[in-house]
């Protein structure tokens, strides 16, 4: 996707000066970028860069102590549009947490009727049964689920409303490389009709599934821009160690 | 989507969950033999020669004080160690409804006990005659009493991510409730404890931090207006209004079988001032 494409969409998610601050420590600082509409962007950073706190925001879950986050022309932070944008709005939260004691089957019915999908409940669920690939464990207690099968729970109930936007926390974590495999094709496939922002400390991810890319070290924006912007004549490698050596620099 | 499909559908989980899993019935069988225990098996209730439940429900408060933190010690404490609170709360749901879905599937966990202890009534029907009236006001009592005990104890399960602390919390909330108005000391230690709980809040409500601080002044606060008031001859208002929440004080009519409009108010108003503090709580995530 060339840069002239990206700019003829719209903005769907943008984050406005975005600070985290706990206590003393600043776990974000001042962050901005914008996803356009239709593309995957992904969020790329060290452990401990700001990527889930960021999401954090954006999903409603923590309010930012200042700056501004719009998803959808909706702002989260505000009680009844966090309602609406959650409506619209998929997301699958770090380490893809679900209730040990339900089965994914009970845990999908039990996402339904709080999003009040009704009679296309049954039709919901054998779509994202099939699109995540977790038939065969339906039955089965998610305590008893590998790592992989979770997440693809996780991945699932996210997708079960059909969203517009879809928001994942370092959906691969965990993953074997042939379960990674197929999550990557999924965001794939997923990114051809929505927009996806997903964190990763995964280099290769970023270039396997991504458009644009947004770099953050220390709670500090590094980079955002297409993945082509990010290359600049080097590797996606190389410029990721250039960027976070210098926000490490800034930040001492 | 409406809030009553929010509400019915967490209520539905938490029953689930607690009836579903073989510890929730151990608690289940413990808190049913305690009832009868207490029930029959004291001198008192066969030598006042009566068919009612006096004797229950002089050890009912104490019983419930254990039990109900047992059921509500994992409502929220669990969401937060295995991070289902961010699936929750992401999902379009409001804090209240939220709030108010797992009250009412403790709610329901407590009533089930409640149903199975009847069997109190069935054996008093067997050595005696009962008063169906007086049944009804003692039960309806112990439902009330323990409506408030879930809202407390669901308190005591949002400070932490612990189920051993959850419980321990909840059941010194619950404890506060049994011992206020016992004896003039504990009505006025529950308050200096009340009023340094409320200051932990305010503080961290307004300064979204260091909640000791707010907690540790009003104590102090409590401390002077119990102590000093005493001496400066001021009486015992302190624990004289700290006496005022004892559930057991509020439960008495029931147990004769009355229905008092002044005590029902105090177990449905407690129980929604519970449920408010639970509401604050939850949006804590957002200071």
């Amino acid at each position: 996707m060339t840069k002239q494409d990206l700019s003829s969409r719209s903005v769907t998610i943008r984050a406005e000066n975005l600070s985290k601050i706990y206590g003393d420590f600043a776990a974000l600082h001042s962050v901005s970028f914008s996803v356009r509409q239709g593309t995957v962007a992904a969020f790329l950073g060290p452990n401990g860069a700001g990527k889930s706190t960021t999401m954090k925001i954006l999903t409603g879950y923590l309010a930012a102590t200042s700056g501004r986050a719009e998803v959808l022309g909706l702002d989260p932070g505000d009680p009844e549009q966090r309602i609406a944008l959650a409506r619209r709005l998929g997301y699958l939260p770090e380490n893809g947490p679900l209730y040990a004691d339900m089965t994914p089957r009970e845990t999908l019915e039990f996402v339904a009727q709080i999003r009040g999908l009704g009679s296309s409940t049954p039709a919901a669920i054998r779509r994202v049964t099939e699109q995540c690939a977790i038939g065969e464990v339906m039955s089965k207690p998610v305590a008893k689920l590998s790592k992989g099968y979770r997440q693809r729970v996780g991945m699932a109930q996210a997708l079960l409303h059909d969203p517009e936007v879809l928001i994942f926390d370092e959906p691969t974590s965990g993953l074997d490389p042939l379960q990674i495999r197929e999550v990557r094709q999924l965001i794939r496939e997923l990114g051809r009709s929505k927009t996806i922002l997903l964190s990763t400390h995964i280099l290769q991810e970023v270039e396997a599934v991504a458009s644009e890319v947004i770099v953050v070290g220390e709670g500090r924006l590094a980079f955002a821009g297409t993945i082509d912007e990010l290359r600049a004549n080097s590797t996606v490698e190389q410029r990721f160690y250039e960027l976070m050596d210098k926000k490490k620099k800034e930040a001492a | 989507m409406s809030a009553s499909a929010v509400i019915s559908a967490l209520f539905r989980k938490e029953l689930r969950s607690f009836l579903g899993n073989p510890t929730g019935y151990v608690f289940l069988t413990l808190f049913i033999v305690a009832s009868a225990a207490a029930a029959f098996l004291t001198d008192s209730f066969f030598s006042r020669n009566l068919a009612d439940l006096a004797t229950l429900n002089r050890w009912m408060p104490a019983i419930l004080m254990f039990f109900v933190p047992a059921i509500t010690m994992g409502l929220w404490a669990d969401e937060r160690s295995t991070g289902t609170d961010e699936l929750l709360l992401t999902l379009p749901v409001r804090d209240g409804e939220v709030v108010l879905g797992k009250f009412l599937g403790a709610l329901g966990v407590y009533t089930v006990g409640l149903l199975f202890s009847l069997v109190n009534v069935v054996v008093l029907a067997y050595l005696g005659d009962p008063d169906a009236g007086l049944m009804f006001a003692t039960y309806l009592g112990y439902w009330l009493m323990g409506a408030l005990f879930v809202a407390v104890g669901m308190v005591g399960s949002m400070f932490t991510a612990n189920t051993t602390v959850a419980f321990i919390l909840g059941a010194l909330g619950c404890a506060s409730l049994v011992f206020a108005g016992t004896a003039p000391w504990a009505s006025a230690i529950v308050g200096v404890v009340l009023l340094g709980a409320l200051g932990a809040l305010k503080w961290a409500v307004y300064f979204g931090r260091a909640a000791s601080i707010g907690a540790l002044l009003s104590a102090a606060i409590g401390l002077l207006l119990w102590l000093g008031g005493a001496r400066l001859g001021l009486g015992t208002w302190f624990s004289d209004f700290f006496g005022s929440v004892g559930a057991p004080s509020h439960f008495a009519s029931f147990g004769d079988g009355v229905l008092r409009l002044g005590d029902i108010a105090f177990f449905v108003g407690g129980t929604a001032v519970a449920l408010y503090l639970c509401t604050i709580l939850i949006s804590r995530r957002h200071w």
